[in-house]
């Protein structure tokens, strides 16, 4: 029998898991929502495998890749739920850790509270030791202080153990011998050091992210073993892959050793979609809008690359502060996410004016209208009194909506306070939450050198093509794309990220003072951990590498990223690095200054595969005519007249390629609503995706 | 475009906070752009500048999300004044105006203000505004110059660009003051860039919104936020708060005495510096704006910490003080180290107040003043090196809260990592941890000091001597005080080679020297026989408080093997201790 050709996408959100079945050979998808089971994620996805199984009988044995994206790590850290960790240092360094970089996040607040370093100060241990910056040893590692502090660390009942040294990312020679000691003296300990982690300049962060690693570690690979026996009992016998943050997949053994990688997995994958509609659609500035219940996420994508920084921070203490969270030093797709969503809390502030978020009635108690006990009025109830949402189709009709009670909580808690009417302040707050978003999204833009006039924003989410509307009008955005299955479109990502690994090493030298044969040894030694991080079932011939440089000005605070291709080190001249750092510092930031000297502070390497193929699939919409697609006519609240007007609502279900028509128009599907206003041209394409363009 | 009517005030509730939205993200996009424009790592990474703008009027209306408390108060005095030094006809569009005067703005000439007018339909409707800290304006870079004269380039108000077309000449003149002219002359462009956005999107803003001025939004948005700080003082029992506090001179220098009588009447706040020494011949004198920003800080950080700073959030907070003070000083005073004396200003605010609103203030904090260290020499092949650190300490307790353990305050900042220590310089350092006992005991703790050591090293890779170091800071005399019954802090100390050495002026290392730099900690909050027992032995587990010291200090006597505090032997030993 022809074994089938499936591949199954699967994030595990914090409301909702998600699945998106595609045939590889046909395109066609299937998808499936469930809730999530935060006991034993992998109930879930067996629920989730059963219900696919009744529309494609046979399919847990026809799938060849099992692709996942889970928020258990993030989790972990939020919750506090991670291991007892312990962690050895170099004598004379055990606060890094919670000294961090001191500064206040706050400059005005003199109560803020800041969070509390994963180790206790009781389980940081000091062994004698040092490696000055250029890589010397200073003092020969003492293994009997190694000894004694592992002993004490054991005693003290730690389950994980993360060591990090000063000046390690320059030799990593006492951090491998500590390695050695502690796997013939404690084998079952996990175990993270900081050269394997990221080897990057920077105690505090890299401490931070060796830590925060070893903190997730034994929870992640107990679970990662449960979903994979779990998989294996339901039949299914192909590849399990694990989204990274940096938007590459990788095995579930690299996930297992290094699950700071995956903190942002589930984010990333919309961001990878929108990646991949922009270089198949030719669009040079995509903006992917992600609005869920209590977030929105986003990020600028030009000429279809997101681009990757290299430090973001979890486990905010002040959920939305920059700052008030942990350091994780990894590659990460680079997301802006602000507190405004669906469930945003809509309320009167000190100034007497609305104000609505960053707090959310998140998933429970939920908006009014969900009528589980929510009393606060949300974003959601402001779109359901405003004709966007349907009270009687809200995830395909399975969830009616209260429409009568959002309306007295805007009343009651808004529009009187304000003294305005009730549809005055249900307007407020959705032109208020899209303002928020609207602010974020051009600073954002702004800080990476784009136009928001060009860009075509791709909407994802519950929410997002509800406000991607109002969102493109008040960053005169052109054009919106939403794509099928945009509630649980970004699932579609999964499919698109390639097989990649980013690794990175700090070696700072001056350009004039580099040895590029010796910087060559480097790259070609982060090279093969990138194999060896790819997995066995990888042939190393396939792989292709990407380096980087991030250079910059001597005494500068920020690196410079250098993109330069697989040609050898050693075959470049010092000109040629020289005029690509020009180049590219004048680009990002109008000038640059030939005179003065510019050094290497890290070298980076992305192992991957090619990306596999991946065809879109071509839905034939039910209907033949625009007519067979309406559902029907409803007042839906104009942003532009400022009043109630008729809105044509289309079925998505029915609509058809080369369907087109203008605005004023709400388009359902079960997951979510696309609205559309007056003043917009609405055309479905080949595959679906539904393009909205700005008058 | 959509017309809104929009022109008759006052606006209805949801529009204003939209509208208001709108020029917070204007400033602060503007603010973004500097970090692709500027090259200096003083503003890119440790963003220190400050970006707003004002009506016609001048009076501020909006300032960067991300600002500096010191820039931030100076400006929203400072700005105004300039604005208003001329009729509103003289201005011209392309007008961009420089000025540095410490005097002006905020307080030493590194502090480097470039403004515009910004014109809608041919009438000047507002002006934007932004201060940078530049790291380089010349001079002789040292905290005991004598004049103004002495730390650097002078610029007193003049013209950039005159109707859109740059002064050259102006731009050579800074060019040939500084020690890097493209450096300081490429900050300058990002700041005349970042008023140029801010400016071009008030405009689109007005366009789209059918404004024809800002003033009637401003009148508003300032009456609103003036109300909510006066709200926030009313809540300050009436009264004449009067304080007395002594900074201490650097080295031999004389200790300089503050006088200060904070009075609240109603919803007004004037505090009063009568009394308060005269301006002395180092660098340590505060211009009128600065000392006012950091008494701004420390009523807006009390008492209504998200209160946007505008024209309506400065108006109910008056100061006084008399001119030739060093709080208030006359040109041409030295100014470059005003942060030695400026930041204390809040904590003594916070202690005149303490009485009155004990909840809403902290004890004295160890990263008051903020402790900068600048290191350079010359490597062992000669190559010169050169590098400036800032340091903080313990933060002061609150009746909430233990102090927070390491941190800039009234100030900010970041450390330099150990690992980009090392690597700008020849120099090792040795340990950087916290320091056990160094936060001052109380029913609430101060946050612990933390201690740097630095070793010049020796052999092969020794620099060439001197190894130099210059120490701008304070406590070394004084420490933080406690409050309300609550300790002080330990004091900061400076040793070198294990002895307690002269911080003030330039000290010069040899190879093999030591150097240890402690920052004090933050003071405590309340009677230490009161913290819970609990909380002492916590403290001695984690290490920031000694067995012997929980039991001096706290009472609290703790089992050395477990770890856990007595209770019986806790409660006998403080009832002595109460009685003693």
């Amino acid at each position: 029998m022809k074994k089938g050709n499936f591949r199954l996408g699967c994030d595990i959100g914090g409301t909702f898991t998600d699945f998106v079945l595609v045939d590889s050979e046909t395109g066609n998808i299937h998808a499936h929502k469930c809730l999530t089971t935060p006991d034993d994620p992998s109930d879930a996805v067996a629920e989730g495998m059963a219900a696919l199984s009744k529309a494609v009988p046979g399919m847990a044995a026809d799938t060849t890749e099992f692709i996942h994206g889970t928020t258990l790590v993030i989790n972990a850290i939020i919750e506090r739920k991670g291991a007892v960790t312990g962690l050895i240092t170099t004598k004379g360094f055990k606060d890094v850790l919670e000294l961090g970089r001191e500064i206040r996040y706050d400059a005005y607040d003199i109560f803020s509270e800041y969070p509390q370093p994963l180790v206790s100060r009781e389980l940081r241990l000091e062994v004698d030791e040092r490696i000055a910056s250029d890589g010397r040893v200073l003092t020969a590692l003492d293994t009997e202080s190694v000894t004694r502090a592992l002993a004490e660390l054991q005693k003290k009942g730690i389950e994980s153990l993360a060591v990090c040294l000063i000046n390690s990312y320059e030799n990593p020679a006492h951090e491998d011998r500590i390695r050695e000691m502690v796997q013939s003296k404690a084998p079952d300990l996990f175990l993270s050091t900081s050269f394997e982690v990221l080897p990057q300049i920077r105690e505090y962060e890299r401490t931070s992210t060796t830590v925060t690693n070893a903190y997730v570690k034994p929870i992640t690979a107990r679970y990662l073993a449960k979903l994979t026996d779990r998989l294996s009992s339901l039949g299914f016998d192909g590849t399990i892959y694990i989204m990274l943050s940096s938007g590459g997949i990788t095995t579930i053994e690299t996930a297992r050793d290094f699950p700071v990688r995956i903190i942002e997995s589930g984010p990333t994958a919309a961001v990878i979609a929108s990646q991949y509609y922009g270089r198949k659609f030719d669009i040079k500035d995509m903006f992917c809008f992600d609005m869920g219940g209590t977030t929105a996420k986003s990020c600028l994508i030009q000429k279809g690359n997101a681009g990757l920084v290299s430090t973001f921070e979890v486990g905010r203490v002040q959920r939305f502060k920059k700052g008030s969270g942990l350091p994780i030093q990894v590659p990460v797709v680079d997301l802006m996410e602000i507190g405004a969503g669906g469930g945003s809390i809509a309320k009167i502030s000190k100034m007497g004016l609305l104000q609505v978020g960053p707090e959310s009635a998140g998933a429970a108690p939920g908006p009014v209208c969900y009528g589980q006990g929510g009393e606060d009025p949300t974003v959601t109830d402001a779109d359901l009194v405003l004709g966007y949402l349907d009270p009687d189709y809200f995830l395909g009709g399975t969830m009616a909506l209260d429409k009568a009670a959002a309306e007295k909580a805007i009343a009651e808690k808004i529009a009187g306070p304000l003294n305005t009417s009730m549809v005055t302040a249900a307007f407020g707050i959705h032109d208020l939450i899209n303002e928020t978003m609207a602010a974020a999204a051009k600073t954002h833009i702004a800080e990476k050198g784009g136009n928001p006039n060009v860009v075509t924003i791709s909407a994802f989410g519950g929410a997002g093509p509800v406000h991607a509307f109002g969102l493109a009008r008040k960053i005169g955005a052109p054009k919106i794309l939403v794509p099928p299955l945009a509630g649980v479109g970004s699932a579609l990502g999964f499919f698109m990220a390639p097989v990649a690994f980013d690794l990175s090493r700090s070696h700072r030298k001056n350009l004039d003072d580099a040895d590029f044969t010796e910087i060559e040894d480097l790259f070609e030694s982060l090279q093969k951990e990138g194999v060896a991080a790819l997995g066995s079932a990888v042939q190393p011939d396939d792989v292709i590498f990407e380096r980087t440089l991030m250079m910059r000005f001597v005494g500068q605070g920020a690196e410079t990223d250098l993109p330069i291709g697989q040609k050898p080190f050693n075959e470049w001249e010092k000109t040629e690095i020289r005029a690509l750092f020009d180049t590219a510092y004048k680009r990002l930031y109008g000038r640059t200054y030939p005179d003065n000297q510019i050094e290497f502070v890290t070298f980076k390497v992305r192992a991957g595969l090619p990306p596999r193929p991946f065809h879109l699939p071509r839905p034939a919409g039910a209907g033949t005519t625009l007519e067979e697609s309406i559902k029907g006519r409803r007042p839906a609240f104009s942003l532009i007249e400022k009043d109630f007007i008729p809105f044509t609502v289309y079925d998505r279900t029915r609509l058809f390629p080369g369907a087109e028509f203008s605005g004023p128009a709400i388009i359902e599907e079960r997951e979510s609503t696309i609205v559309v206003g007056e003043a917009a041209r609405v055309r479905i394409d080949d595959h679906g995706f539904v393009w909205i363009t700005m008058d | 475009m959509i017309k809104n009517q929009h022109t008759q005030s006052p606006f209805d509730p949801i529009t204003l906070e939209i509208l208001w939205r709108r020029l917070v993200s204007i400033v602060d996009e503007a603010d973004a752009s500097v970090a692709r424009t500027a090259f200096s790592s003083l503003l890119r990474d440790a963003h220190d500048y400050t970006c707003m703008f004002t009506d016609s009027r001048g009076q501020e209306l909006v300032q960067g999300t991300f600002c500096t408390p010191g820039q931030a108060g100076a400006m929203a005095i400072g700005v105004r004044e300039l604005i208003r030094s001329r009729p509103l006809s003289d201005y011209r569009p392309g007008d961009v105006f420089i000025i540095n005067d410490p005097w002006a703005l905020a307080g030493h000439l590194n502090d480097v203000c470039v403004w515009s007018p910004i014109f809608f339909r041919e009438k000047v409707v507002a002006f934007t505004a932004c201060v940078f800290h530049h790291a380089d304006i010349g001079g002789r870079v040292a905290s005991d110059n004598r004049e103004v004269f002495e730390e650097g380039l002078f610029l007193p108000l003049v013209k950039l660009y005159d109707a859109g077309r740059l002064n050259e000449d102006l731009l050579d003149l800074i060019r040939w003051n500084v020690r890097t002219p493209e450096e300081v002359a490429g900050d300058i462009r990002s700041q005349v860039a970042a008023n140029h956005v801010c400016g071009q999107k008030i405009v689109e803003m007005m366009e789209e919104e059918g404004l024809d001025n800002i003033d009637d939004l401003a009148d508003e948005i300032i009456g609103r936020t003036e109300k909510s700080m006066r709200s926030a003082i009313a809540r300050i029992p009436d009264g004449n708060y009067p304080y007395e506090g002594i900074i201490e001179g650097a080295g031999n220098r004389k200790d300089i005495t503050i006088r200060m009588t904070v009075s609240v009447d109603g919803d007004d706040i004037v505090v009063d510096f009568d009394g308060t020494d005269d301006q002395v011949g180092w660098g340590v004198n505060v211009v009128y704006n600065f000392t006012y920003a950091y008494v701004f800080m420390a009523v807006k950080s009390a008492f209504d910490p998200d209160i946007p700073i505008n024209e309506g959030a400065i108006r109910p907070v008056k100061m006084t003080a008399p001119e030739g003070s060093v709080v208030h000083c006359r040109f041409p005073a030295a100014v470059a180290a005003r942060m030695q004396v400026g930041h204390f200003m809040t904590e003594m605010v916070f202690k005149a107040l303490s009485a009155a609103t004990p909840d809403n203030i902290i004890a004295g904090s160890g990263g008051t003043p903020a402790q900068t260290n600048i290191f350079y020499g010359k490597r062992h092949d000669g190559q010169p090196w050169h590098t400036m650190i800032i340091r903080g300490g313990g933060m002061g307790a609150s009746s909430r809260a233990d102090g927070h353990h390491c941190a800039i305050f009234p100030a900010n900042g970041a450390n330099t990592p150990v690992e980009i220590f090392e690597s700008d310089t020849p120099l090792i350092v040795e340990s950087r941890t916290l320091v056990e006992d160094s936060g001052g005991p109380g029913r609430m703790r101060g946050g612990i000091g933390r201690q740097m050591t630095i070793r010049v090293p020796d052999g092969d890779l020794a620099p060439l001597s001197p190894t130099s170091i210059a120490v701008q800071a304070g406590r070394y005399r004084y420490p933080p005080e406690g409050i309300f019954g609550g300790s002080p802090s330990q004091k900061a100390r400076f040793l070198k080679n294990g002895k307690a050495a002269d911080p003030s002026g330039l000290t010069f290392c040899k190879p093999g020297d030591v150097i240890a730099f402690y920052s004090a900690g933050g003071g405590g909050y309340g009677n230490p026989l009161e913290r819970d027992p609990d909380a002492v032995a916590e403290d001695v587990k984690k290490g920031y408080v000694s067995i012997e010291a929980a039991r001096k200090e706290y009472g609290a006597v703790i089992d050395p093997e477990s770890l856990k505090a007595d209770p019986a032997a806790t409660a006998e030993l403080r009832s002595v201790q109460t009685k003693g």
